[in-house]
């Protein structure tokens, strides 16, 4: 009898505990805590990027009574997090973070609102070449945030060294130049992210985009072994063997410490003043000083999107609207933001205390946008492990290349 | 006869409660285990994306994943790296590990302290453990560079040069896991009995001859035990490459996990990525098989 009891309780549990774990818990999911204030939950790119939003968002707190929840992740993590939160009907973020090269993925699945038809509209103070990806048939699906994009860091002393000052590197001719010279004297030249295959084709971008080619063409079809890419290869070759791959943090160790010369960094990595060893300046797309200008700057921009299956919409747009207002944005500057706004960038007392900013809106106006496609991440993943197999000997520039082409051409026919 | 009938009464109650006893076990087992193995089996044949299954139910492929996946020359070099790997780091580690428990197990005064020690680190995170080594090897900064320096010896980018890489990440799992194996087999030495020690010595046997007639025999069950798990942890290795080489250069420290984690997850291609988990899950157990049959006996 005592067995049976027993039995019948452990049965009773178990089936207890499967059910809890099953069920709604409808009072969680209300949104709404137990002092009437709102919740909220926003995912964010780490680092200075969600360091600056963060300060902005008390004053909106207090002003909706709402609780923002906020949940910083790596590129890769915001990524993958983003998507899974796409797959619940009620989703877990009002607010996201998004790269631009996720538009394309985000905007077919239906994993972004239309932010047009929950009111919100991009004002003209925001540099237009930003705001490229942020259309789908006319409708706002994001609004440009942080303005990062591709910058060429610099020792100064090296490049003075060399001959050059910043605003004399007019060419990637130059660059080359400075980085054996560099070499020569017993320093690293350029350093460039080895570390995965995202960093390889991003830091070699520019150069690409310098030599007047592209890793699509306009039917977004790859074209990784055009003459042009080719070219650029050669080049990055030469530039690279001047130094070594590093990740982030040791590359602008090295630029700052003067143990390299240069190397591809992002605006929010390092803020340059009149006393530090190094800079940075807009790459102005030339191959050699003679060659046409290109555009020649990537953009990193970190967006502000709303997720379609978000439980406080409306409250989402209104925390959207107010992030993106000119003078929020504007307030972020001395905390290291990096708005994509005229206002806040061509600011007489913003460029006197921090003079680089003249450097970032002139990227930031010919920027370039990484390729608006669904498959950009495994796009990426293919190009960048030839480029590493390229880099390391493992094949030749033309062989890494072609087999690049090969695969991307496999993965674009779908 | 009244007796046997209850005697076998008595016995299927005694089934049915132990039945009972273990019936919780068996479908928190079958929820948590049998179904995502399964799961994985069935999105493996099916060409499912995480994003266009928002629009558009998957399709079934049949083999074409592990088609694919088998016919990748990365997918093959991956396996090759995680072979390689395992390999080296369970021989390595149970050397180190057995000879760190044969040596503390010897001492006469400050085993607790030795044991203490040798365990810290094993005990940390492996994405402190990454970032700590990371540190350590910085061109810029790293103390193994500076020390080479002053020695005018090379230096190396040691995660980044596709010649030491690999090695690279083969030493600090090693340092990390050798501890595990010292824990082990420092525990099974402790029930070594005594008297055995004593009548080989009488019998004038030397150490090594101690070593491989009374030592390995009497702990050659927690051996098996301790290689078996190494070479299942040793062959899902993710995080240390992930942080520290991200699987280059030139796919030269990628492991199974490390591709799936590439071309599977980050993509949101979760077909292909289950079929490289079935893969992998098939390559344990083939590996792993000597050890369970070992173990069954």
């Amino acid at each position: 009898m005592k067995r049976k009891l027993l039995t019948l309780v452990l049965a009773g549990a178990m089936v207890c505990s499967l059910a809890a774990c099953g069920g709604n818990n409808n009072s969680e999911s209300s949104e709404t805590s137990a002092d009437g204030r709102t919740q909220m939950s926003i995912a964010l790119r780490g680092g200075v990027y969600a360091d600056v939003l963060k300060e902005c968002l008390p004053a909106f707190e207090e002003e909706h009574n709402v609780t923002i929840d906020v949940q910083e992740l790596s590129e890769e993590d915001l990524h993958t997090s983003v998507a899974l939160n796409a797959t619940s009907a009620e989703g877990a973020y009002d607010l996201c973070m998004v790269d631009g090269s996720w538009m394309a993925e985000f905007t077919d699945a239906g994993v972004l609102a239309n932010l047009t038809e929950l009111g919100y509209e991009l004002d003209e103070d925001i540099i237009e070449a930003t705001t490229s990806i942020c259309y789908v048939d006319d409708n706002v699906y994001l609004a440009p945030y942080y303005g990062n994009v591709t910058v060429l860091m610099l020792n100064k002393a090296i490049v003075e060294e060399a001959g050059y000052t910043a605003d004399t590197v007019d060419s990637l001719e130059a660059v080359l130049d400075i980085c054996q010279q560099a070499q020569a004297n017993g320093k690293k030249g350029f350093i460039y992210r080895g570390d995965n295959q995202n960093n390889l084709v991003v830091d070699f971008l520019p150069i690409l985009l310098s030599y007047g080619g592209w890793v699509v063409d306009e039917n977004n079809q790859p074209t990784v072994n055009s003459e042009e890419f080719v070219n650029a290869m050669n080049y990055y070759m030469e530039l690279i063997a001047t130094g070594e791959a590093q990740v982030k943090d040791d590359l602008v160790a090295s630029v700052d410490s003067g143990a390299a010369a240069m190397g591809i960094a992002w605006p929010g990595w390092y803020t340059p003043t009149a006393d530090t060893p190094a800079d940075y300046i807009a790459l102005n797309g030339k191959a050699t000083p003679d060659a046409e200008a290109n555009n020649a700057n990537v953009y990193g921009i970190w967006c502000l999107g709303i997720p379609s299956n978000s439980q406080n919409k409306e409250l989402a747009a209104e925390l959207l609207a107010y992030l993106m207002d000119p003078e929020v944005q504007y307030g972020t500057v001395a905390s290291g933001g990096v708005p994509c706004r005229y206002s806040s960038l061509q600011d007489e007392e913003v460029l006197a205390q921090y003079p680089q900013y003249e450097v970032v809106c002139q990227a930031l106006e010919s920027g370039v946008y990484r390729p608006v496609i669904a498959e950009w991440t495994e796009f990426y993943t293919t190009l960048g492990s030839e480029m590493d197999n390229i880099i390391n000997g493992a094949k030749t520039v033309e062989e890494g290349l072609n087999d690049a082409q090969a695969a991307l051409e496999e993965l674009m026919a779908g | 006869m009244n007796k046997k009938r209850k005697v076998s009464g008595a016995e299927l109650q005694t089934k049915r409660f132990s039945m009972a006893m273990i019936t919780p076990t068996i479908i928190v087992l079958a929820v948590m285990t049998a179904y995502p193995l399964i799961f994985t089996l069935v999105y493996s044949f099916t060409d499912y994306n995480l994003l266009s299954a928002l629009n558009s139910a998957p399709e079934v492929t049949g083999f074409k994943n592990y088609i694919d996946l088998l016919s990748d020359s990365y997918f093959q070099q991956s396996v090759w790296n995680t072979v390689k790997f395992t390999l080296l780091t369970v021989v390595l580690e149970m050397l180190v590990g057995f000879g760190l428990a044969l040596f503390v197990n010897s001492l006469k005064k400050g085993q607790k302290v030795m044991r203490t020690l040798l365990l810290l680190p094993y005990l940390l995170p492996t994405v402190t453990v990454a970032l700590i080594w990371r540190m350590m090897l910085s061109p810029n900064y790293g103390i193994v560079n500076q020390v080479l320096e002053a020695l005018h010896l090379p230096v190396y980018n040691w995660f980044s040069d596709i010649h030491t890489a690999f090695g690279m990440l083969v030493l600090i799992d090693v340092w990390q896991c050798a501890p595990f194996v010292f824990l082990l087999l420092y525990a099974a030495l402790q029930s070594v009995p005594q008297g055995q020690y004593e009548a080989a010595r009488m019998d004038g046997a030397g150490p090594l001859k101690i070593l491989f007639y009374v030592t390995i025999p009497n702990i050659k069950s927690s051996l098996a035990l301790c290689a078996l798990l190494r070479t299942i942890d040793s062959f899902r290795l993710f995080d240390k490459v992930n942080l520290l080489t991200g699987g280059g250069p030139a796919n030269s420290t990628a492991t199974i996990t490390q591709y799936l984690y590439n071309y599977g997850i980050k993509t949101f291609d979760f077909g292909l990525g289950s079929a490289g988990a079935i893969v992998m899950t098939v390559i344990v157990l083939i590996l792993s098989s000597f050890y369970i049959k070992r173990a069954i006996k």
